[in-house]
């Protein structure tokens, strides 16, 4: 249901530098729409990025992160053709996992 | 388990794509305007019109892969570089957006109505697949310069037609394009105004369409961007893919010709 | 689909500009083509709104292409029009309640039209903070136009100011022949009462826009 995320992990010496992409519309509860009913609260909860299959991020969201929100880390010690998995679960219970592989600096 | 989490969490450093010096002002948010484009949440619609494109869809279940765009049916790479163009098809000059309309009309059996109603989405909303499509149809160009020739008549006509409407002051506003971009340095509140009678202003902006909208949270296209001009104006509404739409269009694409082209754009 | 007639004149038109001039003939045909584009190319939710693209006599003669200039009677005519067109509140009051003008001033909406719906408030706004500095220390303001900050210090608030800011106000090309300035009065946007508590917002002293 959801769409998936875009996710770039381009190695710069032995450190992956990963951005990721997320479509989500991170609602928070306190927008009214054109009709003036509230729009109901949904936003990503918890993100995960796990360096070949290790987690080495682990973030908490709340409805202060913006709609199609972006996240950028830094993973040590990564390789060409790492697995970074990445994974965010909603507060509708929705959950999302996209993959991609550390590529080389172009 | 949770410190072992955090002893892996510190292998991570989350860390913004660039420097972190605190700028106020034009500056500050000239840089936090190329931070936001760098990682435009527009490229996750190219992969979406990809997908519609090539996706068998509507009554007749065909996809668009057969969908004339000016270089043969099918051809992409260096096509939305050329728009408008002169059709013979549809005996029409038409830009990227009322050709993605023919194409869903002849080829896959939408209709007109339904298409033009929905073309443009609401803010904060999903999207529309036009949006979508036009974006990954323009995105095939990418790196290329736009380039409008102007050899049929149909085609100059609407050039011409373009420069005339650009002047033409009308409504209780008094304002014609020219009134808000015609002249350097000048913005409306804290938005920058594009001075479209300046070659190399225009080029900057020219091939930045489609571009993902932050505050709206979706792409928008140039048909989008040409009403939202008219509904502040206090005019009545532009209809999509209209021959004024489209005079506009060729008239500020050819002024904006070696422009190179980079979508998605990224705008407030 | 371009009519049989319109067809010809393109032609025609063709073989003029291919020469290289453009003759008051090619302007009248790009003119009238451009303006039977216009017909069509919009919609409103009632067709009285439609007129709104009509042009008057004054725009008709401001559309210059390409920054070329007035011609003398030309200023002359549009400065004649806008004069004829001035109207005053009924009170003969032209400095109001700038508290009014004050919110007047900062309001950009009002009377636009989208999705089938005209944007109809209590009342439209004045739209000056899009083009125009204001109050001192205002961020959030346009530079189309002069910045205004300090108005009523520098030009006092005798009867004249009060009289050439109620009169630049209604309509602007009375002082400026085809100003980027909306006529806001003589349009009708906003109202004589509307434009009295905007010039009181301008002059008064006590007004925000003048502190020090």
């Amino acid at each position: 249901m959801s769409e998936p995320m875009r996710i770039r992990a381009t190695l710069q010496g032995d450190v992956a530098d990963v951005r990721i992409l997320m479509r989500h519309p991170m609602e928070t509860g306190l927008r009214k729409d054109a009709q003036g009913q509230i729009v109901p609260v949904h936003f990503i909860q918890n993100v995960t990025v796990a360096h070949n299959g290790k987690i080495v991020l682990d973030a908490q969201w709340s409805q202060a992160v913006s709609r199609d929100p972006f996240l950028g880390l830094r993973v040590k010690g990564a390789k060409v053709g790492d697995k970074i998995t990445v994974t965010w679960t909603d507060s509708k219970g929705d959950k999302r996992m996209d993959e991609a592989s550390v590529t080389g600096a172009s | 388990m949770s410190s072992v989490r955090r002893w892996l969490a510190a292998f991570a450093v989350a860390a913004l794509p660039c420097c972190l010096a605190a700028q106020t002002g034009p500056d500050g948010l000239a840089l936090a305007r190329k931070m936001l484009a760098e990682d435009n949440p527009g490229e996750l619609w190219i992969d979406r019109g990809k997908d519609l494109f090539f996706q068998k869809r509507g009554p007749r279940n065909e996809s668009l892969e057969r969908c004339d765009f000016g270089l043969g049916p099918g051809k992409l790479e260096g096509a939305s570089v050329r728009l408008p163009r002169y059709f013979a098809d549809t005996d029409r000059v038409q830009d990227l957006e009322s050709r993605l309309l023919t194409c869903m009309l002849e080829l896959q059996g939408f209709k007109r109505e339904d298409l033009a109603k929905t073309a443009i989405s609401p803010a904060l909303s999903n999207g529309s697949d036009i949006e979508a499509l036009a974006l990954y149809v323009t995105s095939r160009s990418n790196g290329m310069k736009m380039n409008v020739t102007l050899d049929h008549p149909r085609e100059r006509e609407m050039y011409e037609v373009g420069r005339y409407l650009f002047h033409r002051r009308a409504g209780q506003t008094d304002f014609a394009c020219v009134t808000c971009h015609g002249e350097p340095d000048k913005r409306i509140r804290l938005q920058d105004l594009v001075n479209m009678t300046d070659q190399k202003e225009i080029q900057e902006v020219v091939g930045s369409w489609p571009a993902y909208r932050g505050s709206h949270g979706v792409v928008r296209t140039m048909q989008w961007r040409l009403s939202d001009c008219f509904w502040q104006m206090r005019l009545p509404e532009l209809a999509y893919g209209s021959d004024v739409s489209i005079a506009l269009t060729t008239y500020l694409h050819r002024q904006g010709n070696g422009a190179v082209v980079h979508v998605p754009g990224f705008k407030r | 689909m371009l009519g049989h007639r319109s067809r010809g004149a393109i032609a025609s038109l063709f073989s003029l500009l291919s020469i290289g001039c453009a003759t008051t003939a090619d302007t009248a045909a790009i003119r009238d083509d451009a303006e039977q584009m216009v017909s069509r190319s919009f919609s409103a939710p009632e067709p009285a709104l439609l007129k709104r693209l009509n042009q008057d006599e004054a725009q008709r003669i401001c559309s210059k292409i390409d920054h070329a200039p007035l011609a003398q009677d030309e200023s002359a005519e549009v400065v004649k029009l806008a004069r004829a067109s001035i109207k005053y509140p009924p009170s003969g009051k032209l400095i109001g309640n700038w508290r009014h003008g004050e919110q007047l001033a900062h309001d950009g909406a009002g009377d636009r039209i989208q999705s089938g719906r005209l944007e109809k408030r209590k009342e439209n706004g004045g739209l000056c903070q899009n083009c125009h500095a204001l109050e001192p220390g205002d961020v959030n303001v346009g530079n189309v136009g002069p910045g205004l900050t300090r108005y009523g210090v520098q030009r006092g608030s005798s009867e004249e100011a009060a009289k050439y800011t109620y009169e630049k106000i209604y309509n602007a090309w009375a002082y400026v022949p085809c100003s980027n300035m909306p006529r806001l009065g003589a349009n009708g946007h906003l109202t004589p009462e509307q434009i009295a508590d905007l010039v009181a917002y301008l002059v008064d002293p006590q007004s925000p826009l003048n502190a020090k």
